[in-house]
């Protein structure tokens, strides 16, 4: 399961200080130098970062397979004209958020050209009461969380959501991919994790779980 | 500036603790667990990654008699089967036999040469050579998505890809 790919030590991944912006830098040199076996290992920690960036831009799981591949797949055809490394990370988020961007954008010009009006959805995007998540809470403690995590403004559930994913020296990486601005978390808890934690310490069932 | 509002201000230039690490790492795998990365999707990925580095020719499918073989990995079809695979320099044909829960590919490749055979599966890779009349085995293989690179020994920086089949 892709939770335990998070949480699991991924060596270089989680090494002291060292996140994923740093690991894609390096990642990205070896490659030039001919040595693709770091690219490989970041496919696998970085992947379902990428995969929840864009569906929190509420893409389908179709759409969102084949642009998080075409985010990597334009990575290596361009790896040689990165000029920085280290924004390699920055520049992944970005391209997969606007990709996701375009395909939300064509699916609706469709869905309105055939008068259609359902539309995409998923958790990281949808108001609380469309969210089919009963698979995913697996205690009282995991509901609560849940719920107070679907009030929260769409901007903080996208930020909390995909910075949950990454470890503290990204958290600005990923904030600003989002276009939110640096310092929206870390090093201070910011406004969005401030009113999560105001929310969960009101909550009784919070405390008492 | 409202109380709630002051409250607000006041935890929210708080410095990360302890407390705040566990909730996001509870969130973290609520998120995974509620919309997972769908299974295979990585492994595609790295795939293709190593299609676009080897600069590879990619080779048609043309499935022989019944298709018995599933070209998409959603599909699960695990008779033996008969597939070809051609390319302007080669063509490949391939058969698939049921050996208890694994399977035997055998293959066959025109021209003849004693090609360097790869067969891809979720990162892993096993590599054998053709005889001279271009004949290969793999024996005791997994069931599940794979593809064969072959390098002629003629041009071995290009090798031949195919796509993605169901063993």
């Amino acid at each position: 399961m892709m939770s335990d790919d998070l949480v699991e030590p991924v060596d270089a991944a989680l090494r002291e200080g060292e996140g994923l912006a740093d690991q894609a830098a390096r990642a990205v040199v070896a490659y030039r130098d001919g040595d693709r076996a770091p690219l490989a290992a970041l496919v696998h920690v970085m992947t379902p970062l990428l995969w929840h960036t864009v569906r929190a831009q509420g893409v389908d799981a179709e759409q969102a397979q084949d642009i998080v591949q075409n985010v990597w797949l334009t990575l290596v055809r361009d790896i040689e004209s990165i000029r920085d490394p280290r924004a390699t990370l920055q520049w992944m988020l970005v391209t997969a958020k606007r990709a996701a961007w375009r395909a939300v954008r064509r699916t609706r010009e469709d869905l309105v050209r055939h008068e259609h009006d359902e539309h995409v959805t998923d958790w990281l995007s949808a108001p609380a009461e469309d969210r089919p998540d009963t698979v995913a809470v697996r205690s009282e403690r995991d509901r609560v969380l849940w719920e107070h995590v679907g009030t929260l403004p769409d901007r903080c559930r996208r930020l909390l959501g995909l910075v949950a994913l990454v470890d503290r020296p990204d958290y600005t990486v990923v904030s600003r991919a989002l276009g939110m601005p640096v310092g929206s978390i870390g090093p201070t808890r910011g406004r969005c994790l401030a009113k999560l934690r105001l929310a969960l310490s009101n909550d009784p069932a919070w405390s008492m779980s | 500036m409202s109380t709630d509002e002051s409250t607000l201000a006041l935890v929210a230039a708080g410095s990360l603790d302890v407390a705040d690490v566990e909730i996001l790492q509870q969130l973290a795998s609520l998120v995974g667990a509620s919309d997972p990365v769908p299974a295979g999707l990585v492994d595609r990925i790295g795939m293709a990654l190593t299609i676009e580095a080897l600069h590879a020719e990619l080779a048609e499918l043309h499935l022989v008699g019944e298709p018995a073989l599933a070209v998409r990995a959603d599909e699960t079809s695990i008779e033996a089967g008969t597939i070809t695979f051609t390319t302007d320099v080669l063509t490949v044909m391939i058969s698939v036999h049921p050996e208890a829960d694994r399977v035997r590919v055998d293959g066959w490749a025109a021209p003849a040469s004693e090609l360097s055979v790869e067969l891809h599966q979720s990162g892993d890779v096993t590599t054998v050579t053709s005889d001279a009349d271009g004949r290969f085995s793999f024996s005791d293989v997994e069931r599940g998505p794979a593809r064969l690179v072959l390098r002629r020994p003629e041009e071995p920086q290009v090798p031949i890809v195919t796509p993605q089949i169901e063993l």
